[in-house]
């Protein structure tokens, strides 16, 4: 027994040993946290320059998809888990404020959540795309469109609050009173686009689905290279766009804040932000960055895209998530 | 006895250190009285808690159905392509949620409850197989032979014979496979469809999605209550049947015992069940509207991911180094607890309670709330832990202790105790005998224990998302990442990463 419990220690303390190593980097000054959620992949390499100029490196830590990571923000805020925050979204926002959880924050990025078709199957098809949300519940274009469960997933949640922008507070519970049975809830973007929708790598069978507009380019820089498109299978549906924009932030209780500020610059600076629509596919907020080809002949920025303020979502989220499930089930 | 005695605070430490406090902390810091009261008054959470026991409650059955079978199959009998069997029937366990729900819903086309219980059997064969082959495959068959050379009817054999012999074990995989399918989220909250949800599901949203942590938590507690509950009936008695059990080999096939096609339909039609979601992979990581491209698999293999920074290579020896650690942490402290608690001496009856009822505790709590537990406990020095690397495989090996305890107690239990007197009768030193004895006689259940918790690692998602993490990404992750992101490319690397998963734990299981 005696060697037994050696043995055990043994396995106990080399366990500890390989930990160590991650707590050797954390508190050095010159180093600073960016806190993102699991999505985050910037461009390879692409904070060499802020660590060159400033001598500060940059440690990018993860923890979850926005809603994760913004809630466990929430929790912990004052004693935070890195000194920036990248991704708390307009949907977000004033959770976030409620909580002090930010000490400053600024607009880092925009996207828009927009209906995307698949353009073969219309081509195929004696029907046109429709071009406005009121075309869903017309009985042509019944039983085509996939959108996610606006409680699990944040573009479900932007289309909901799109329609609730677009119809008023006092119609949009008749426009999905009318599309009731003729749109199915998928309980993900993954499984939408990826699963139910026709015009990506699924087989699915609902040729309208509820994405981004920035997936089009997607599909040309990512399409098999047996199969390379000289542009993309799917359009999005302009009149349909939510906007979506993230913030950047500093964690109040960052012991760092000096480099957390000039981080924060350098993600707002032009090098930074042009970097973001191929590797993020956002578009990027600071007007004197360039935008890549792909993007400006394939990404869709609405130019009057439906919105809702933080404050009255963040009033009203809840309610209406609960109207929608009332009416949907 | 006083080491032994220390031995055992090991396994009942760990546990409180990594999830007792962190959740009492959680309870402490949002739960309240007045709050359940509205939880329970809520006809919605109600529907919800309704829901989540009886699609649990008919998993299970659907699950014993396939896989008792298949479990007496295996372990009874020695036949070409057994242990590939094996291995295909244990790979789901480690497979990402999204993995196994897509390819059932890729084939079943619909979300709903039927897809449900397809994907919890799919998820769940093994649990059974690796609990209950093991304690089966040490019950002599002489014993039945005997019961038949009688004149017994096969039903007579099995209520007789076999049923009291396995009947501990099968009772710890059923109450298992009642706590995951009761607390599953990924399955429920992909095939169940929208209008499905479940207490676990409920605790993400509300946690979550709009942050009524207060709630979450008061679910939780709920949640965890109901757990407690099956595991308290479904605790084995104190007084087992402990007759004497030689490890016998299988029968082969080709020898043409009688109602062998009865041993074929028992393994190949939970393997067709089993392996269909499986092939799906495999299908989606070679083809893309119509055309068979292999490019995924040769971008996979240059070492490069679509979209991602992190290469093919460096995420999979992060998942290996995780799943090693944790099966490690996991088994030596799942040997210890079994130890303790196979030894039936009564007036210890109160402490294996205890550590039971400790070891159980990683099934009962909630992933979601354990993450935020985690997140909101250690974060203090010298107490940070919350965002060290470590934290992963411990983890793992926190959710991995309570079914490695269950593969290894049943077969503790069957090590006679008079070999153990015989080898100390014949001078051999306590040490020696429990290497000689107990480690050679529960090498094959502490292999299944080893291949199950690392498997556990592999395929963990829960806890893990809610930890913060540095460069820690494990294929898990980037499955779901991949998955996550529009381009064929991209989505195909995901199943090839997947099928990569399939493939590798296929090789793994079928040896252990």
């Amino acid at each position: 027994m005696k060697r037994l419990s050696v043995f055990i220690v043994a396995v106990a303390s080399l366990a500890a040993c390989t930990s160590s190593t991650s707590e050797n980097v954390e508190k050095k000054p010159a180093t600073v946290t960016l806190l993102a959620y699991d999505a985050f992949t910037p461009e390879e390499g692409i904070f060499d320059e802020f660590t060159n100029d400033t001598g500060i490196t940059v440690k990018v830590v993860t923890g979850g998809d926005s809603g994760v990571l913004v809630s466990k923000a929430i929790l912990t805020a004052g004693n935070p888990e890195g000194d920036v925050l990248w991704g708390v979204d307009n949907t977000m926002l004033s959770r976030a404020e409620q909580a002090s959880l930010l000490t400053s924050y600024e607009p880092v990025n925009t996207g828009d959540i927009c209906i995307n078709a698949d353009k073969e199957w219309f081509a195929s098809s004696d029907i046109p795309i429709p071009t406005r949300l009121e075309d869903l519940v017309l009985p042509q274009y019944r039983g085509l469109l996939v959108t996610q469960d606006p409680v699990a997933s944040s573009p479900g949640l932007g289309f909901l609050l799109g329609t609730i922008a677009h119809f008023g507070e006092g119609k949009w519970r008749a426009f999905w009173e009318a599309l009731k049975g003729h749109v199915h809830i998928a309980p993900d973007w993954t499984t939408a686009y990826t699963v139910d929708f026709s015009g990506s790598s699924g087989n699915g069978k609902y040729p309208l689905v509820v994405s981004y507009g920035s997936s089009p380019p997607a599909e040309v820089l990512y399409a098999d290279p047996s199969n390379p498109l000289t542009e993309p299978t799917t359009s999005v549906i302009e009149s349909t766009c939510f906007r979506q924009t993230e913030y950047v932030g500093i964690l109040r209780g960052t012991t760092n804040s000096v480099a957390a500020e000039a981080l924060v610059m350098y993600l707002l600076g032009k090098k930074f932000q042009e970097s973001m629509p191929l590797s993020l596919f956002v578009f990027p907020v600071n007007q004197e960055a360039v935008l890549p080809d792909l993007f400006v002949k394939f990404a869709l920025r609405a130019k009057d895209p439906l919105t809702v303020s933080p404050q009255d979502i963040e009033l009203n989220r809840e309610k209406w998530l609960n109207e929608w499930r009332a009416i949907l089930l | 006895m006083t080491a032994r005695r220390l031995l055992s605070f090991l396994p009942v430490g760990f546990v409180a250190v990594f999830l007792v406090l962190p959740f009492l902390n959680t309870v402490d810091t949002f739960f309240s009285v007045s709050n359940t009261r509205d939880v329970l008054s809520d006809p919605s959470m109600l529907r919800i808690l309704w829901f989540s026991l009886w699609q649990a409650v008919l998993s299970v059955l659907a699950t014993m159905i396939f896989a008792i079978p298949a479990t007496w199959a295996l372990s009874r009998f020695q036949f070409p392509g057994a242990r590939l069997c094996r291995g295909l029937l244990t790979t789901p366990f480690v497979l990402p949620s999204i993995v196994v729900a897509a390819g059932v819903l890729a084939i079943s086309q619909r979300t709903g409850v039927v897809s449900i219980l397809w994907a919890h059997v799919v998820f769940n064969v093994a649990v059974v197989l690796r609990i209950v082959s093991p304690r089966w495959a040490l019950l002599n068959p002489r014993y039945e032979q005997s019961a038949a050379t009688l004149g017994a009817s096969p039903w007579q054999t099995f209520t007789h014979i076999v049923w009291p012999n396995i009947r501990s074990a099968v009772n710890s995989a059923a109450a298992l496979v009642f706590a995951y399918c009761f607390t599953s989220f990924g399955v429920i909250s992909i095939v169940g469809g929208f209008s499905r949800r479940t207490i676990e599901t409920e605790i993400f949203t509300q946690s979550v999605r709009l942050g009524n942590t207060d709630v979450a938590i008061t679910l939780a507690v709920l949640q965890m209550i109901v757990v407690l509950l099956v595991f308290q009936i479904s605790r084995p008695s104190l007084l087992q049947t402990t007759s004497t059990h030689v490890s016998s080999a299988p029968i082969p096939l080709h020898t043409k015992p009688r109602g062998r096609w009865i041993v074929l339909v028992s393994v190949v039609v939970p393997v067709i069940i089993v392996a269909l979601p499986l092939v799906a992979t495999l299908i989606r990581s070679v083809s893309y509207r119509g055309h068979i491209s292999f490019h995924a698999w040769t971008t996979v293999f240059g070492g490069t991911l679509p979209q991602l920074t992190v290469s093919t290579w460096r995420v999979i020896v992060t998942s290996l180094l995780f799943s090693l650690a944790t099966a490690i942490l996991a088994v030596s402290l799942a040997l210890i607890a079994a130890q303790q608690m196979g030894r039936q001496w009564f007036h210890y009856a109160e402490q294996h309670r205890i550590l039971r009822f400790v070891t159980s505790l990683p099934l009962v709590v909630s992933a979601a709330t354990l993450g935020l537990g985690i997140v909101i406990t250690y974060n203090t020095d010298p107490f940070a832990w919350r965002s060290h690397t470590w934290l992963i495989p411990v983890i793992h090996a926190l959710i991995a202790l309570p079914v490695a305890i269950r593969i290894l107690e049943p077969a503790v239990q069957a090590i006679p105790p008079s070999l153990r007197a015989g080898a100390a009768l014949l001078g051999s030193s306590p040490w020696h005998t429990w290497l000689r004895i107990d480690i050679a006689l529960l090498r094959p259940a502490l292999l299944r224990s080893v291949g199950i918790s690392a498997a556990i690692s592999l395929g963990e998602f829960g806890v893990t998302s809610f930890l913060t993490r540095s460069n820690s990404t494990t294929v898990t992750m980037t499955i779901s990442q991949l998955l996550g992101r529009p381009g064929a490319l991209t989505q195909q690397s995901g199943y090839v990463l997947a099928s990569l998963l399939i493939v590798l734990t296929v090789g793994v299981t079928s040896r252990a």
